[in-house]
């Protein structure tokens, strides 16, 4: 065994995407994210679909919020019924919809809902996931701003450098209420990415999966990026996209962090 | 059916622990009146409680005091809340 090297994502991070999967209203398998891929495009949110969860018996699914189902639905399949996988939790937005529901509570002068006052955290869905799945490892619940993805990705990345032989990153929004329109322009409809992350091992090992060096440049004096250089869905969507049709490389630039993703594999 | 007939508030009321603690795919038939509601039974927990007082309160115009040493009794089975229900309504009317 050597012994893990630090990891700098100026330097480029190794890594290998083993699993993904992803859920949005209307897409929920992977020839629907394959045609979505191609030719991306919006879908319609405004029914609330939410995936069923089946696999939890009703007891274990009456906490879960759309977000939190959106999580589990995607996480659940890559994590291995006897395996403990470090969790890093993505999502720029959190439970909007309960805090919104709770803000309006308080605006009618009602008692608060110990259930959603207790699930608004920003760390819950971390914590129902190492509930239900028995999952005793290190988990974390990011937030970030448009690329969010990417640290998220880091983090799991980090993950790996510190011994880790795999880890799991889920990036999930919700579309918010209308009442946030003018501020949350960055989530065209709910989403839910998870990437299995895995270590790039000897090219002999040729398995599924892709290998790719995500590198981060930054410069604290760029100029401001223009809107038509930003990349125009959600970076997590973007990069399954680019996944899914095999591009080599794409870059995503947000404020003064230039994230250049490389495919090596 | 053997199982007595459930009354109007005790339907009632198994709906409204059904659509408070989104427990999908359960019917009030699933939650006979004499059913223990916590532990072994439909397995609610102190959360599920909490949540359901809060709704008891907003539905029935009833107060249940945090600080009620019978709450657990009273919280027992979906019969013997509906008993509770009334006793306070009444109560309310009297008073």
């Amino acid at each position: 065994m050597t012994a893990p090297t630090p990891a700098n994502p100026a330097d480029g991070l190794a890594l290998r995407i083993e699993q993904w999967r992803a859920w949005a209203p209307g897409l929920e398998d992977v020839a629907a994210w394959q045609a979505w891929a191609a030719a991306p495009q919006m879908r319609p949110d405004a029914e609330q679909a939410q995936p069923a969860c089946a696999f939890l018996p009703t007891m274990q699914r009456r906490r879960l919020s759309r977000l939190a189902r959106m999580t589990m639905d995607v996480a659940w399949p890559l994590c291995g019924e006897h395996e403990q996988l470090p969790f890093v939790f993505g999502s720029r937005h959190g439970e909007t919809p309960r805090t919104y529901a709770l803000l309006g509570e308080i605006v009618d002068r009602q008692p608060l809902s110990p259930t959603q006052f207790g699930l608004s955290v920003h760390n819950a869905i971390a914590g129902q996931w190492s509930i239900l799945r028995g999952q005793r490892g290190e988990s974390v619940a990011l937030a970030g701003e448009a690329d969010t993805f990417e640290h998220a990705v880091l983090e799991g990345a980090m993950q790996l450098a510190a011994g880790a032989s795999a880890a799991l990153v889920v990036v999930a929004e919700e579309s918010p209420h209308s009442a946030y329109a003018d501020w949350i322009t960055d989530v065209p409809f709910s989403y839910a990415v998870a990437l299995r992350l895995g270590r790039v091992a000897p090219a002999e090992d040729a398995q599924d999966g892709s290998d790719w060096l995500l590198r981060l440049r930054s410069s604290a004096h760029a100029p401001a990026v223009p809107d038509a250089e930003r990349c125009a869905w959600p970076h997590a969507l973007d990069f399954l996209r680019a996944l899914l049709v095999r591009e080599s490389s794409l870059e995503h630039v947000w404020k003064t962090r230039q994230w250049n993703w490389q495919r090596t594999r | 059916m053997n199982a007595p007939a459930s009354t109007a508030l005790q339907q009632e009321i198994a709906q409204l622990i059904i659509d408070t603690l989104n427990l999908e795919d359960l019917t009030p038939a699933d939650i006979p009146p004499e059913q223990p509601l916590f532990g072994q039974g439909l397995g609610l927990d102190s959360v599920d409680a909490l949540e359901l007082a809060l709704a008891l309160q907003k539905r029935y115009a009833i107060r249940i005091a945090s600080d009620d040493k019978d709450a657990r009794r009273h919280f027992a089975t979906v019969a013997s809340l509906a008993a509770f229900v009334e006793t306070q309504q009444q109560a309310a009317c009297a008073g």
